[in-house]
This record gives C-alpha cells, sequence and structure tokens, in this order.
C-alpha cells in the first residue's frame, strides 16, 4: 500500500502546486475578476451551488442524459455490430459506411437533431446515442471480423452451438474492440453533451457554463469546467480504463484501430 | 445461371482489386437508394426529410453564389492553422515529456485533467477572453489537436527500444544527433496515430465552434440553416464534413501512416 | 475412438481472380483405422490443409464422401477434434478453461469438468498452468494445451493440422515424443498433416504421400514404439523409411 500511496501523492502534488500558484498570483496581480476568478470565489460558488442544489441539478441532468443516450446505443450497436460481423463479406461490404457515419458521429448531428426533436431532452440523448453507437458498432463490427478464423474454428469443433458461439467467442473476441469504442465513443459524446447543452437546453452543465458567460461570471464558468474535467476524470480512469485493462493486457490481445 | 453468377463475381472481385476506391464507394449506393425510396415515398414530412436531389440542387445554389466555397475555406483554414500550432506546440512537448522523468511526474497529471476538461468547456470563457473570432477558434482547436499528440509522441518516444539509443551512441553519435535519428523517426508512427486522433477530435471541435460561437463555416452553415429551418442545408452541411473528413484520413493521413509504421514494421499502440 | 472413411473426395472452388473453377483436391480415397496413426505429407500448396479442413466440416466437399464411424461429415463437430497450427486456444479464457471448454459444450457441469481438464492437464504436466491466460505460456506450452483441449473432449477422430510447425527445433522434438506416448496411452484415431518428412515417419503407423490434390503412395511405417529421438536417430530403417518419403515428395 504505502507504493500507491505514495504514487497519489506524487499525482496529486502537480494539482497543489497549480492551486497554490492560482491563490497567489491572480490577487498579487489583482487581475480582474471578470477575466479570471480568485480562488475563494470559485469555491464561494461551488458551496452555493451545492446549498441551493443548482449544481446537483445540472450535473444529474448532464448524466442523466449520457446515462440513457449511452445505454440504448449500446443496447442496439452491440448486437448490430455482432450480427454484421460474423459474415467477412458483410463486414467488408459495411466498413466504409460506419467509418463514414463515425466521423460524422456526435456534434455534427445537434442542428439536425434539434430540428427534428425540439430543443432538450429528446435532442441531447439523441446526439449522445448516435455519438455513441456509431462508433461501437464500427468498433464491434471490427472485433468480431478480426477474430481468427481458426479460433471460431476451434469453438465449432469442441461442440460449440450458435449460442455457446456467440457468447463464449464472438463477444469476448470482440470486447476489447468494443470497449475501446466505448471509450472513443464516450469521449466524443462527452464532448457533444456540453456543445449540445449549450445550444439546445436550459439545464445541465454545458448551459450553466454558457449562461455564466453572459453575465460574465467567470467563477462559475471556472468551477463549470473543473467539474465537467474532474468527472469525466473519474469516469475515464475508474471505469472504463480499468475494463480495458481487464481485458487487453490481460488477454494479451493487442489493441486495434 | 450459377455459372453466370460467378463470373460476375469474379468480375467485380477483379474490379475492386484494381481500383479499391470502387469498394468503399459501393456501400453507400444501397444507402442514397434507400433515402431517395423514404423521401419519395413520403414516410416523413419532406420539409424534416428532403430528398438526395433536392440536397443536389442546393449545392449547386450554394456553390453558384460562392457561399460554399468561402465557407469550406473558413473552415479548412481555420482547422490546418489549429493543427499546425497543435503539433508545433505538442510534439516537442511531448519529446520533452517522454525523455525525462521529473518532467513527466510534474505535467502528466496536469495533461489528463486539462484533457479531461475538453476543448467545448472552454468556450464561454475563452469568448470572455478573445471575443468572437477567429483567436478563440484556433484556440479550441490547438487546445483540442496538442493532447492527443502530445500522449502519443510520449508513448512512442518511451516505446523505442533501449538498443537503438545504445546502437547511436556506439557509433558515436551526440545527444542532439540521437534526438533527431533516433528519438524522433521512432516515435513518428505514434505521433501519426496521435495526429490522425486529435484532427478527429479537432475537426469536432471546429464544427461545435462554429455552431456556437462562429460568423462562417460549415458549423455556421449548418447552425444559420437550422434557425431558417433549412434541412437541406443541414444535410448538405453534414455530407460534405463526412466528405472532407475522408479525404483528408485516406488520402493524406491514412498514407502517412503507412509509410512510416507499417513500412518500418513499428506499429506501437 | 471410431474409423474414419474417405471415398473419392474432391474440392473445386471458383477463383475470382483468376475466373476459373480451380480443383485443389482429385478423388482422394482412404481408409483410417480405429486407434491408428495416419500421418499427411506434403509441400505446402498440395491440398492437404484442405483434406483436413474438409475432414473438421469447415470447408464444405465438392465430390465424394466423408464418413466417420459410418456417419457422414456435416459441418464441425465435437465428433472430431482439431489441432491447429495457430494453436487457436481462447485468449479471454484461462488454461484450465480452455481445456474444459469441450466438456462444457457437451454439458458437463462445473466440478466435473474442472476435474478432467486437470487430468488432462496432468498429462502433459501443465498443472501448475492452469490459471494462467495463453498469452502468459510460451510457444510450446500453447500447443501442449491445445493437444490436450481437443483430447479432453474424447473425440472419435484427432485431427492435427501442422501442429509444431510454430514452435521452435528443441521444443518440437520433446512435443513430437509427448505425443506418441500420449497416443500410446490414449488410442485415439489421429490424422496428422505436416510437411516435414522426418516428423510424419518419427509418428506415424502409415504416411500417405500427397502432391498437387493427389495420393501419390501409403507407406506403412513398422518401426518399433516407444518412439524416441535418441534411439532413431542412427536407426537404419526410419533412415531408409524418411529417405523414400523425401524422394516420394521432391520428385512430384
Amino acid at each position: 500500500m504505502p507504493h500507491r500511496l505514495s504514487s497519489a501523492l506524487w499525482f496529486c502534488a502537480p494539482f497543489i502546486v497549480l492551486i497554490v500558484l492560482w491563490a497567489v498570483f491572480i490577487p498579487y496581480f489583482d487581475v480582474n475578476p471578470r477575466l479570471f476568478p480568485h480562488l475563494s470565489s470559485v469555491v464561494q460558488a461551488g458551496i452555493e451551488g451545492i446549498q441551493d442544489g443548482t449544481l446537483v441539478q445540472h450535473i444529474s441532468a448532464s448524466l442523466l442524459r449520457v446515462a440513457v443516450g449511452t445505454v440504448l446505443a449500446l443496447l442496439v450497436a452491440i448486437p448490430l455490430g455482432v450480427a454484421m460481423g460474423v459474415s467477412p463479406f458483410v463486414s467488408n461490404f459495411l466498413t466504409p459506411l460506419f467509418r463514414f457515419f463515425s466521423v460524422l458521429a456526435g456534434i455534427a448531428w445537434i442542428p439536425i437533431a434539434t430540428l427534428w426533436f425540439g430543443y432538450g431532452f429528446g435532442a441531447i440523448t439523441f446526439v449522445i446515442f448516435n455519438a455513441v453507437f456509431f462508433i461501437v458498432t464500427y468498433n464491434t463490427l471490427l472485433g468480431v471480423s478480426t477474430i481468427p478464423i481458426h479460433v471460431r474454428n476451434a469453438a465449432a469443433s469442441l461442440g460449440a452451438g450458435r449460442w455457446a458461439m456467440l457468447t463464449e467467442v464472438l463477444l469476448p473476441g470482440a470486447l476489447p474492440n468494443i470497449v475501446t469504442g466505448i471509450r472513443t465513443g464516450l469521449g466524443f459524446a462527452w464532448r457533444g453533451l456540453i456543445a449540445a447543452e449549450m445550444i439546445a437546453t436550459n439545464v445541465g452543465l454545458g448551459y450553466m457554463l454558457f449562461v455564466a458567460r453572459d453575465f460574465y461570471r467567470t467563477e462559475v464558468i471556472v468551477l463549470g469546467m473543473i467539474v465537467i474535467g474532474v468527472l469525466w476524470l473519474l469516469l475515464d480512469r475508474l471505469v472504463l480504463a480499468p475494463i480495458e485493462r481487464a481485458t487487453i493486457e490481460r488477454w494479451g490481445m493487442v489493441r486495434r484501430a | 445461371m450459377k455459372q453466370f453468377l460467378l463470373k460476375f463475381w469474379g468480375h467485380c472481385v477483379r474490379l475492386t482489386a484494381r481500383w479499391p476506391s470502387i469498394g468503399s464507394i459501393a456501400p453507400f449506393i444501397p444507402v442514397i437508394a434507400a433515402w431517395w425510396i423514404v423521401t419519395e415515398l413520403q414516410i416523413f414530412p419532406r420539409v424534416f426529410l428532403p430528398g438526395p436531389m433536392e440536397v443536389v440542387r442546393s449545392f449547386g445554389s450554394l456553390v453558384y453564389t460562392g457561399i460554399l466555397p468561402a465557407y469550406l475555406q473558413d473552415s479548412i483554414v481555420r482547422l490546418a492553422v489549429g493543427t499546425f500550432w497543435g503539433i508545433a506546440l505538442g510534439i516537442p512537448l511531448g519529446i520533452l515529456l517522454g525523455l525525462s522523468q521529473r518532467a513527466r511526474t510534474a505535467l502528466w497529471p496536469l495533461l489528463l485533467f486539462f484533457q479531461a476538461i475538453g476543448d467545448i468547456a472552454w468556450l464561454p470563457i475563452l469568448v470572455i477572453w478573445f471575443g468572437y473570432g477567429l483567436t478563440t477558434i484556433t484556440v479550441v482547436i490547438v487546445y483540442t489537436v496538442i493532447f492527443p499528440v502530445v500522449l502519443n509522441t510520449v508513448l512512442g518516444v518511451r516505446s523505442t527500444p533501449i538498443t537503438l539509443h545504445r546502437a547511436a551512441q556506439s557509433l558515436g553519435a551526440s545527444r542532439i544527433r540521437i534526438l533527431w535519428e533516433v528519438v524522433l523517426p521512432g516515435a513518428l508512427p505514434n505521433i501519426v496515430t496521435g495526429l490522425r486522433n486529435g484532427l478527429s477530435y479537432g475537426w469536432r471541435a471546429l464544427i461545435a465552434t462554429e455552431i456556437i460561437v462562429g460568423t462562417s463555416g460549415i458549423g455556421f452553415l449548418m447552425f444559420d440553416a437550422r434557425r431558417s429551418g433549412s434541412v437541406v442545408e443541414i444535410l448538405l452541411g453534414m455530407i460534405i464534413l463526412g466528405i472532407l473528413w475522408y479525404i483528408v484520413d485516406s488520402w493524406i493521413l491514412a498514407p502517412i501512416e503507412r509509410a512510416t509504421g507499417q513500412r518500418w514494421g513499428l506499429v506501437t499502440r | 475412438m471410431k474409423d474414419l472413411t474417405i471415398r473419392n473426395l474432391s474440392k473445386t472452388y471458383f477463383d475470382p481472380y483468376a475466373g476459373t473453377n480451380v480443383t485443389a483436391v482429385h478423388d482422394v480415397s482412404l481408409k483410417v483405422e480405429q486407434g491408428e496413426f495416419v500421418c499427411i505429407v506434403g509441400p505446402s500448396g498440395c491440398g492437404k490443409t484442405t483434406i483436413l479442413n474438409m475432414i473438421a466440416g469447415f470447408i464444405p466437399h465438392t465430390g465424394g464422401e466423408i464418413l466417420v464411424g459410418g456417419r457422414p461429415v456435416k459441418g464441425p463437430g465435437a465428433d472430431r477434434g482439431v489441432v491447429f497450427q495457430s494453436f487457436a486456444l481462447f485468449p479471454w479464457r484461462t488454461v484450465l478453461e480452455n481445456v474444459a471448454f469441450g466438456p462444457k459444450m457437451r454439458g458437463v457441469r462445473k466440478v466435473e469438468r474442472e476435474k478432467i481438464a486437470h487430468e488432462y492437464l496432468a498429462l502433459v504436466k501443465l498443472t501448475e498452468a492452469a490459471g494462467r491466460y495463453p498469452a502468459e505460456l510460451s510457444g510450446g506450452m500453447q500447443q501442449r494445451v491445445g493437444v490436450v483441449r481437443a483430447l479432453a473432449n474424447e473425440p472419435d477422430v484427432l485431427l492435427m493440422d501442422e501442429p509444431f510447425a510454430s514452435v521452435d527445433a528443441q521444443t518440437r522434438m520433446t512435443l513430437q515424443e509427448e505425443l506418441t506416448r500420449i497416443w500410446q496411452e490414449k488410442r485415439p484415431t489421429v490424422i496428422f498433416i505436416t510437411h516435414d518428412v522426418a516428423e510424419a515417419v518419427f509418428l506415424g503407423n502409415r504416411v500417405i504421400a500427397l502432391s498437387k490434390g493427389r495420393v501419390l503412395e501409403e507407406i506403412s511405417v513398422d518401426l518399433p514404439r516407444p518412439r524416441s529421438w535418441d534411439a532413431l536417430n542412427d536407426d537404419a530403417r526410419f533412415k531408409e523409411l524418411s529417405g523414400r518419403v523425401l524422394q516420394l515428395v521432391r520428385s512430384a
């Protein structure tokens, strides 16, 4: 444990230095709070936000959208990707199509999503859905089609039926790619969420930032940025990265694409 | 009949083997056909989903009036300028972090955190600092491109085999020469991969920025069309974005990646 | 264990690049008795892997018939175990789970099938590695797992497709000796594909020389068992048989 403790300390040290610099230099140079806030006012904005519940409200609205959009996308994308990846002909045929759409996924859909669904929950969830959907489908397709044919043959000759083939070979074989896909897709979705919330809603972290800009409330903007950064870091480091490590590294499978 | 079909299939296979681009265009034909049929059957109201012909027509008129070429140029210039600075700052920083353990200890956590904040969250405060304009957009793109470039350069520098350093040293190379002859080429495949990732984020950041604070560009075109309720122009914008990315990715980035990493057989990810 | 009969087997497929039909296997007939060890030897491209893939049911045959214990082959099945050149272990399963895969597909309970897997792992002295993942093993160890994974499913016929071609020379000799030992202990019916003439003669009861999709000749190997490289390296009969097979394969 002492090793982990010290590495955690080393991880935190640069942040402590940065915060100290912030606390010292901003008042020292007398920076206009309309350009950059004091540390104390950001802390205060945070406490106020928690006390009156607005910060919690914005965070939970954003997280709910991400959760709903992502879960829906995964429920559709993974079965679809597996189904398409099984046949090499079909997967070869569809690969360019899904590459094209994964390039467009997310932010580029904001204008049309707001037109189709109106401003609000529907449009934003749709943007997240399609940021995750196309990339995960593409990666699942890629993952299934790159499982060596020998491994599939081995399972078949050991008596695996269709269902066993799916659960024992196709899904675990594609899992590293699926996880990488989810990680990339969520990265795009998270940015898409912030962008969409700036335009198309009246609650959420992106909205919080954008409204604060109208009133030059830089302390709220910086608070929002820190919250966004911390949330993503927690999601990425505590949920996604460990899964990736447990599959790709343990299984010795090289990460592709 | 069966023999005839096999012969036909053989022709198709040989054709796509000769011109691989046919293989990547073919899958779009049924999609466009399906789109055309759906709009012709009026399954969705035409205002919500216009057909392919209307998009082509709107493409023609936007090109004719000069709006589309001008906007396209704006977007590409912004992306190019942002990418240039992203690379110019990212590679030296990445090499520094890759070579120095101390620099890594001090900066790595900050790097992860600032990457996590994400480009778009910076928009409001950047608008306060720099106003609406090229500076804001460029900063956002540099911010997006730089992280993948730095992270991948570090990975590349650190995964260069120690034997290569030793070989160069024993052949009499100075420290600067080693940097130029060993470290940089060794990291190049990863740098290109980083650039490719960075551009795919930078691309989205450009669109988002143009939508939110832009006064010109493809993103602005789409959002302006959304305000006036013109779905045709939104779809046109999306298609142009897709095609443009495809061109950049498969004509510029992928060949560079192939020419370095795959050619040298040292793709490390 | 059952016998295997192949009658007038052939394989013709359409090559889209040439635009013509290509015949990879011509009219091959073969009878493998129960508990026999048959090696098929030939240069690359002679159709030996195609024959094995058809017996395994991975690809359809276009003429003739394949019978295992009198029943025709339709697709892959647990009655024919396969050992692959590329090992084809499941990277996401531990060594123990890999070996227990076949019994699991048959619906054998967890405790039971792990007992079976442990028994077979002991056969190749890999008890220690049971909890490790394939990527953590050397090539030779991986192929030992590959062999016992196929055996643990108790197939009627064991099909081996150049299983020792991707391990180093020393390990290969050890694996060959181990395989003859296991074969004597379990007496499975084996079809072993290889391009290595010495390997074929060392392992088989019978060696079948193949060229351009046709059977050239069958040679019985009457060397005594147990066989070991130490004993056979200077054995006159071994040299004579290897020489004959080599001449056959090279002259074709």
